[in-house]
């Protein structure tokens, strides 16, 4: 009996320590304030269904919510609007269940809105995958495997057929064939939840009265300024205390345009948030803000693309490969990019299931490559025109390789272009050899490998490069509807491997991400998406 | 105006008059002075600059000659590759000249003779190219420019003086326009019709030449105006290529870091801009009130 | 002075036309498709076949003209591409902080410019018009984003006097670099011209009467030589206006300044086809208006004038 006693004490004593030194460690987070974020220009688009830019869905996702939603750091699928799941037939039936007690704005703008704050069912969201369509968003096609797409598209059903809501609170879609990412692409920021009564009320003037499930409410959008958000009380979410988030009562995300004058702002204190920190100002940042400057590996990948369509690089591989061993990532990193990218070896980016650790890639080797260059048929040299697209970051590492090439004989003739003219000359293969990026979309090779390499996506639907390799093409095929996903990984890797050596790109880089945000911020933590995901609504500023 | 209280005196005479009330205008010498300068630091660029403007130092000596602030070896230092910032802006001035010479061109080829077509012939022809005039100018002149850069596909230099070329012509033909309106009538027109001479060699040899001085100082002040444009459209990224050595697309590269402290890639060529600009406007100035000459800005 | 303005309103109106057409053509031949815009970067083309039926973009060109001509003559500029924003309702919005910039800049250039060009003129050659009409050349002479950097690393960022950049909802203070920026040109181009005018008023005949009545010089140079000085000092704070609402889109940008300058430029880059045709026209509308004003206003200042 004595000793049960004193094992009690003990236990009690131990966790009356665990409890003080964890409050010590974390502290408390208190309520109030508004985050000031910086953003480069106004967001085109607060409409969830058609905007595709990154100041767009950084607005975006203050104030929607998704099913579900990627792990910060990149770690498969977590719960959102949908607290399970299940998957079955195959792989070919999703089933979700949502979360209860899940409400719409109450109001916005300063005005009450149409839906009155009512609850989220599992017909708003049928309602919201089917306006998708309706509105001609760009994304709806993410997810043309669910059944009867392609009638709704035309016209021939009234409604989406593959998407069923069993009950209130049970959603189930049903696809043609099993598409293993399909989770992923619902984590994507577009299939968002949105009121009825609203969305019909404003038409294409949503847009500019979003309504949504977030944790913040648009209050006011002084275009080229600001747009100014208020805290939600009646957001879902409550922290682990169950106390109620957002802690914070709003946020306003500043536009500036000139990086030199944001960084001066933020030294200032003018803003709090400074998210895709330019490269110019990192290594003092570094120094003056240490760890307050985050940064992490992005699923992203740098490329130069060749036209294997067109000659030289069609039907060229030794030329092709002759350019990539004679570009000196590392040192290009180093001294232009600061250090901040990861030299690339592939395509896939790591962290990104499915990445090749071992993928050996292309050594810097000027020797090899010049004879490489002799062996492609080009022992004097080359001249080749690369398009750019209009930004400083690019143009700088342009000048940069255009220097190394220079020295193998390659006279690179670098053309900045406006994006939209860049895209265009891309897509129909008018090009020599182009810069692109290409940023995940949903967590799975699928979106890097089949998207960019497979030769039905030739052009606008990403294989820019006009690359064929019926291997590669089966690989990826199959890696797609397959459902195991160590089987799947091995698919991609293999696929990977023949690419890598067909070098239809020179594999240059991976992102990072990166977000410098005050020290009175707290709890502001970058996810491995993209500093445009950045979840604020946990955010809270300290007095 | 004046013309008509000034003694009838020959060409020679007259232009020995102007350079004399040129040379007491101080600015205007001082002008004349720098465009020298920058012509000869371009004509000369490859045996003053001390260094290849292209070399990327970086590859071969490291980060010490990254952004090296001016010293003995960089006078004005070194940008983010390593490349020698004055020898890059003494190259800047072939491209600034360059742009400068045939935006000026072809706003001549294009604007002297429908200038002096719609000045000459009057009328419908007048009223024409009248409107014309008046829909350039009624457009915002940077935008405008801008657009016309976005038409082409193939962004370099010849884009970008062709199209500030085909928007600046308009100030051009205003003036010669007016020259040729207060000159068709005068005798020697009058006479050189009587003889039946062809029309184009009325408006080219004998009317010309009596309306140029205008023009001269037209284009002379635009030279200023286009390069200045041109650092505009590099600002925002439009117009010349890298590396090309321009001024704007120096300035617009290393005004990121200026806030840094590292002043001299943006601040150097941005010198070399308001120089280069300053010349020429001293110049047209001094040229104008030599020449005395009237324009309608 | 009715029918004159009415004339003048005659006269303008081929002159818009002009310009509608003059951008329709160059939207219409200028590289990248504004409906593949909005797909980002990747787009499937059965959805971007869609978007381009939705916006018109399928028609045979001269349906989409006459289209375009017709909702204008209707007054209605369309709808932006890139964000459903009603060109009008933009134009509305932004101009209202481009014409507070342009305004104080002219107001500032124009007092400025006038003060020391009648100065310069009165003590010609000495140091002050020496060293005036010096630095009114260079502000001429200087890239204007520049100026602008600079002036904003030394007085916001170095001395902290000013607050930062953008709009800050009206604050005055926010306002004081962007107008001295803006400013500078005019200012410079106002003083050469009120210079040049004054002095060559001044050595006229009936300004050495007024000297030899012993009038007191300063009612000399204000009340006689200035105000005749004054029409080609109107004329150029008129084009200068128009200049100053559509040339400041880089001053704009350096400052995050919400104006239409910077909307023009946005929306060329995004093939935002309505947006660009609706700020060009509205310049172009307030170009010939400050023209007319400026037209008008020599009336005032010399009643000599009709308008007949």
């Amino acid at each position: 009996m004595r000793k049960a006693l004193r094992v009690c004490c003990l236990l009690l004593a131990g966790l009356l320590l665990i409890l003080t030194v964890s409050a010590a460690m974390a502290e408390e987070p208190v309520y109030g304030g508004i985050l000031r974020w910086r953003e480069i220009n106004d967001p085109p688009k607060l409409d969830p269904a058609i905007a595709t830019d990154t100041v767009s869905s950084r607005n975006i996702y203050l104030m929607f919510d998704m099913l579900v939603d990627n792990d910060p750091d990149g770690k498969g699928i977590i719960p959102r609007l949908a607290e399970s799941w299940e998957g079955s037939d195959g792989g070919k039936v999703w089933t979700f269940h949502l979360r209860k007690g899940v409400h719409f704005h109450k109001e916005n703008l300063g005005q009450p809105t149409e839906n009155g704050g009512r609850e989220v069912k599992a017909a708003d969201w049928k309602y919201s995958m089917e306006r998708l369509v309706k509105v001609n968003s760009p994304r709806a096609y993410f997810i043309d495997m669910v059944k009867g797409y392609q009638d709704f598209v035309d016209g021939k059903t009234a409604d989406w057929v593959g998407i069923k809501a069993v009950d209130d609170y049970t959603l189930r879609f049903e696809l043609d064939y099993p598409f293993a990412p399909f989770l992923s692409v619902l984590a994507y920021n577009s299939f968002m939840v949105v009121p009825r009564e609203d969305a019909e009320k404003w038409g294409k003037d949503f847009n500019f009265h979003p309504v949504g499930t977030g944790a913040f409410i648009l209050e006011r959008w002084d275009h080229d300024q600001k747009t100014v958000y208020k805290r939600n009380p009646d957001y879902w979410k409550r922290d682990a205390q169950g106390r109620q988030l957002p802690y914070l009562d709003g946020v306003e995300i500043f536009v500036i345009p000139d990086n030199t004058i944001a960084y001066e702002e933020f030294k200032k204190g003018n803003i709090d948030a400074f998210p895709d920190f330019p490269d110019e100002f990192y290594l003092e940042a570094k120094v003056r803000f240490g760890d307050l400057l985050q940064e992490r590996p992005w699923l992203g990948t740098y490329y130069y693309g060749f036209n294997t369509s067109k000659p030289p690089f069609k039907d060229n591989k030794t030329l092709r490969q002759a350019m990539n061993y004679a570009v000196d990532r590392k040192r290009i990193n180093d001294l232009v990019l600061e250090g901040r990218y990861y030299p690339g070896r592939g395509v896939l980016p790591p962290g990104m299931p499915g990445y090749n650790p071992d993928l050996k890639g292309y050594e810097y080797n000027p020797e090899l490559a010049k004879k490489m260059m002799a062996d492609a048929g080009y022992p004097d040299g080359i001249e080749v025109e690369l398009n750019v697209n209009n930004n400083p970051r690019h143009k700088a590492v342009a000048e940069a390789i255009q220097a190394q090439l220079a020295e193998l004989g390659i006279k690179l003739n670098v053309k900045v272009l406006d994006w939209g003219v860049h895209l265009d000359l891309c897509e129909r293969a008018e090009t020599e050899m182009f810069r692109m990026g290409w940023v995940v979309d949903y967590a799975d090779p699928d979106n890097f490998l089949y998207v960019l390499l497979h030769s039905s996506n030739f052009g606008a639907k990403g294989n820019y490069a006009y690359y064929k390799n019926e291997k590669a093409d089966e690989l990826m095929a199959a890696a797609r509807v397959e459902t195991d996903f160590d089987k799947r990984v091995e698919l991609y890797r293999e696929a990977e491997r023949i690419i890598v050596d067909d070098a239809p790109w020179i594999f240059l880089f991976h992102y990072t991400t990166s977000l410098l945000g005050q020290e009175r911020v707290k709890n502001l933590r970058l996810p491995a998406f993209g500093d445009y995901t950045t979840p604020l609504e946990a955010v809270w500023i300290a007095k | 105006m004046t013309a008509e209280k000034k003694p009838k005196t020959s060409g020679a005479s007259l232009r020995y008059e102007a350079w004399l009330r040129f040379r007491r205008n101080r600015l205007a010498m001082a002008g004349l002075v720098m465009a020298v300068t920058v012509i000869l630091g371009a004509i000369f660029a490859s045996s003053l600059a001390p260094y290849d403007p292209f070399k990327q130092l970086i590859w071969t000596e490291g980060r010490a000659v990254r952004l090296a602030a001016p010293s003995a070896e960089h006078i004005m230092g070194t940008d983010l590759y390593g490349r020698d910032i004055l020898s890059r802006v003494l190259f800047g001035a072939r491209i600034s000249l360059q742009i400068g010479i045939f935006a000026t061109v072809v706003s001549l080829f294009i604007g002297v003779p429908l200038g002096a077509l719609a000045g000459y012939r009057g009328g419908f022809t007048d009223d024409f190219i009248s409107w014309i005039i008046n829909v350039i100018f009624a457009f915002p002149f940077f935008l405008f420019v801008l657009a016309v850069v976005a038409v082409f596909q193939n962004p370099s230099m010849s884009v970008v003086y062709v199209a500030i070329g085909l928007v600046n012509w308009v100030a051009i033909a205003r003036v010669v326009r007016a020259q040729f309106i207060s000159l068709r009538d005068r005798e020697f027109v009058e006479a050189a019709r009587a003889l039946g001479l062809p029309t184009w060699r009325i408006i080219f040899i004998h009317i010309l030449p009596n309306a140029l001085a205008p023009v001269i100082v037209q284009a002379t002040l635009g030279m200023g105006s286009i390069i200045m444009i041109e650092a505009g459209l590099a600002f925002l990224g439009f117009g010349a290529q890298p590396p090309t050595p321009s001024w704007g697309l120096m300035i617009s590269e290393g005004q990121k870091y200026l806030g840094l402290g590292k002043w001299w890639w943006a601040i150097f060529p941005g010198m070399a801009i308001t120089y280069t600009v300053l010349a020429f406007n001293f110049l047209g100035d001094g040229l104008r009130d030599a020449l005395d000459v009237r324009l309608k800005r | 002075m009715f029918s004159y303005i009415l004339r003048k309103i005659l006269y303008a109106v081929p002159v818009v036309w002009g310009v509608v057409t003059v951008v329709f053509i160059l939207m219409a031949i200028v590289p990248g498709d504004p409906a593949r815009l909005m797909m980002g970067q990747r787009g499937d083309p059965a959805t971007l076949a869609r978007i381009r039926a939705d916006l018109g973009l399928d028609l045979p060109l001269h349906q989409q003209y006459f289209r375009f001509v017709g909702d204008l003559v209707r007054g209605d500029l369309g709808t932006s591409y890139r964000n459903n924003e009603k060109v009008t309702s933009a134009l509305v919005d932004r101009f209202g902080a481009t014409l507070r910039l342009a305004f104080w800049a002219m107001v500032v250039a124009a007092v400025i410019g006038v003060a020391a060009g009648i100065l310069s003129a009165v003590r010609q050659y000495s140091l002050f018009d020496y060293s005036a009409m010096f630095i009114a050349i260079s502000g001429v002479s200087a890239p204007v984003f520049w100026v602008g950097l600079l002036l904003l690393l030394i007085f916001a960022y170095g001395f902290h006097l000013i607050p930062g950049v953008g709009y800050g909802d009206g604050d005055w203070r926010y306002l004081v670099l962007p107008v001295v920026t803006l400013g500078v040109r005019p200012a410079a181009l106002i003083a050469r011209l009120t210079r040049s005018c004054m002095l060559e008023v001044m050595s006229q005949d009936y300004i050495r009467t007024a000297r030899a009545k012993g009038l007191a010089e300063k009612v000399v140079v204000l009340k006689h030589a200035f105000k005749n000085a004054l029409i080609p000092v109107v004329t150029i704070i008129g084009t200068q206006v128009a200049e100053l609402l559509s040339g400041a889109v880089l001053t704009e940008t350096i400052f995050a300044w919400p104006g239409v300058g910077r909307l023009a430029v946005e929306a060329l880059v995004a093939r935002d086809f309505p947006m660009i045709r609706g700020t060009v026209i509205f310049m172009a509308v307030i170009f010939l208006v400050a023209n007319l004003i400026v037209d008008l206003s020599y009336g005032i200042i010399d009643p000599r004038i009709r308008y007949d």
